[in-house]
């Protein structure tokens, strides 16, 4: 479990966020969604541990995040940071087992049976054991997110966060990859994920965080947060939520390109 | 696993191919000996003779020395080239052997004992090196781009101080002295600078090995190494203590040798991959070879004359360094 207390988080004296405060719990799957650069990737890595706030505290497993170690982090928390260049020689199976690096001490070069085995596993899960010999360079960008999903899993980790996991992804893509996070936060797992897309938030999420203002602005289910109000307010366009024939939630926004208002 | 194969076969060929090179150049020289000499003296190092006194006196610790001057140039450039993910970079790249350099310049004015050096080399390698690694750094982190800029100004700083130190000495015959070491040279060092440079060369390795799983995980892009458990501050600066330790021992007795620890990391990863695990222990037989064979067409190319095995290797290298900026472009 992860707690956010009364977070503030910036760069160089620069406030971003404030004031924030949640909790991921196991078996949930939140999204955090909000304009650009309203801090929705700071507050993830915040949470992972992998950003120091600049007041309150990220408390993981009861225990403040800055007193763990960088290897026993990773052992609690698997953080899927956004698209980054990786080494294209580096096969799926590569990646993947260096999910297994935080759990063996420096001495230890490879794996052990164990590792071997949990390897194998995240590769099935993510449905990757045919192309673990794959080179990362020649996967398609839906394969390289999963390689990533699969190198998290690795971890064996009770939670993970994803930074925009479905950014590059056509939408069967994006279903594929969020089926999965679903799956596995059906399992037990805490599972948090930036995205960027509100509709993929409202079919994905137990739980949304939306990220304005400078603060939080709602944490919720989909429909206490999927408000014009509060969308409005978060996006600073007029947002409306509909509600197709079928029930489902949809954010649209009040004006076509070009200014004719709908 | 047929992977790992591939690997193992290319790390026991570069270690036979490192034998063939050695065994070579302890025969080829301006007396030429017969391997069957050769082998004969090395299995009996009190036999008398010519041959024995040439192996063991002359042949054998220059050899082994330019063993170790490729080995671990090619060691240190693998491991700056994975940390900073650039395949441009290598030891002169973050100053450590220009500041090494400089160091034995001054040393060699004022008339310090030659079984010094390794020691000058090596703090001073560490000192530049920690000077640029801090210039480099950036909130808590060090930043790759800066290290690289950092370490191009140093350099550059102490090459001209150098050059400075040459022209105040007033003695010509030091002031060749310095220049023929400047110029990368493996003449007059026996079994004692050996031994001293080995102990170095040791350390680093040692030090090299425990970065090898977090080299690993860097492959994959900062960001996704420290999720994945890596202390990239703290393997930072193992990197660069590695490298120093591994610049200064062959500084030490080479003087300065550019382009080994450029080149032969490229020709490992060709050969066996990104992977550290494989390509630290490759690059050490590698770099070996490319220096032993160096320095064997240096010194019987046109004897008695000896080509400076620095400007040789120079010559050699800028085509290879040119080949692979205009391959990386291509490729991009």
């Amino acid at each position: 479990m992860i707690e956010a207390r009364a977070l503030a988080l910036g760069y160089r004296g620069r406030t971003v966020l404030r004031d924030v405060s949640l909790t991921l719990r196991p078996g949930e799957l939140v999204a955090i969604v909000g304009p650009n650069g309203a801090g929705k990737s700071s507050l993830l890595r915040a949470l992972a541990g992998q950003l120091a706030p600049l007041e309150g505290s990220v408390v993981i497993d009861g225990v403040v995040a800055q007193a763990f170690s960088p290897a026993a982090l990773a052992r609690r928390v698997a953080f899927v940071p956004a698209e980054e260049h990786a080494d294209g020689e580096v096969t799926a199976r590569e990646a993947v087992e260096l999910g297994r690096l935080a759990h063996r001490p420096w001495w230890r070069w490879s794996g052990e049976a164990d590792d071997e085995r949990i390897v194998e596993e995240a590769l099935a899960r993510v449905a990757l054991t045919g192309d673990a010999e794959r080179r990362i360079a020649t996967l398609s960008s839906g394969e390289r997110q999963r390689v990533w999903i699969a190198t998290a899993l690795a971890q064996r980790a009770a939670t993970m966060l994803l930074d925009e996991p479905t950014s590059h992804l056509d939408l069967a893509g994006a279903y594929a990859t969020l089926d999965l996070l679903h799956a596995l936060a059906r399992d037990g797992s805490a599972i948090a994920v930036v995205l960027h897309d509100l509709n993929l938030a409202v079919v994905s999420a137990d739980r949304i965080v939306l990220v304005g203002a400078g603060t939080v602005l709602a944490d919720g289910p989909v429909d206490v947060v999927f408000t014009s109000e509060l969308l409005t307010r978060a996006y600073g366009a007029e947002i409306a939520v509909r509600r197709t024939t079928d029930g489902a939630m949809v954010a649209v926004p009040r004006r076509r390109v070009g200014g004719i208002a709908r | 696993m047929a992977l790992t194969r591939t690997r193992a076969l290319a790390v026991g060929i570069l270690a036979l191919a490192l034998f063939a090179a050695l065994a070579a150049s302890v025969a080829i020289g301006s007396v030429t000996l017969p391997l069957r000499a050769v082998f004969a003296a090395l299995a009996h190092p009190h036999g008398g003779g010519d041959a024995t006194a040439i192996v063991w006196a002359l042949r054998l610790p220059r050899v082994l020395i330019a063993a170790l001057v490729g080995g671990a140039l090619a060691a240190s450039g693998t491991l700056l080239q994975g940390m900073l993910r650039n395949g441009l970079a290598d030891p002169s790249l973050t100053g450590g052997s220009a500041g090494a350099a400089f160091a034995i310049a001054v040393a060699i004015a004022l008339g310090a004992p030659a079984p010094l050096y390794a020691a000058i080399a090596f703090a001073a390698a560490l000192a530049t090196t920690v000077a640029v690694a801090t210039l480099a750094r950036r909130g808590t982190g060090i930043s790759r781009e800066r290290l690289i800029l950092a370490g191009i100004a140093v350099s550059s700083l102490f090459a001209g101080l150098t050059t400075l130190i040459i022209q105040l000495v007033p003695s010509a015959s030091v002031t060749l002295s310095i220049l023929a070491w400047l110029g990368g040279s493996l003449v007059g060092h026996g079994w004692r600078d050996l031994s001293w440079a080995a102990l170095y060369a040791l350390a680093g390795i040692v030090v090299a090995c425990t970065a090898v799983p977090a080299l690993n995980a860097i492959r994959l892009g900062d960001a996704r190494a420290r999720a994945l458990g890596v202390d990239l501050e703290r393997t930072r600066w193992i990197v660069l203590a590695a490298s120093s330790l591994l610049t200064a021992a062959a500084v030490s007795v080479s003087g300065v040798i550019g382009f080994v620890g450029l080149i032969v990391p490229h020709v490992v990863r060709a050969l066996c991959g990104s992977d550290a695990r494989w390509a630290l222990p490759a690059s050490i037989p590698a770099g070996a070879v490319v220096v032993v064979l160096t320095d064997t067409i240096a010194r019987s190319a046109a004897p008695p004359l000896e080509l400076p095995i620095g400007v040789l290797l120079s010559l050699l290298g800028v085509p290879a360094f040119l080949y692979i900026a205009f391959r990386r472009e291509r490729l991009a």
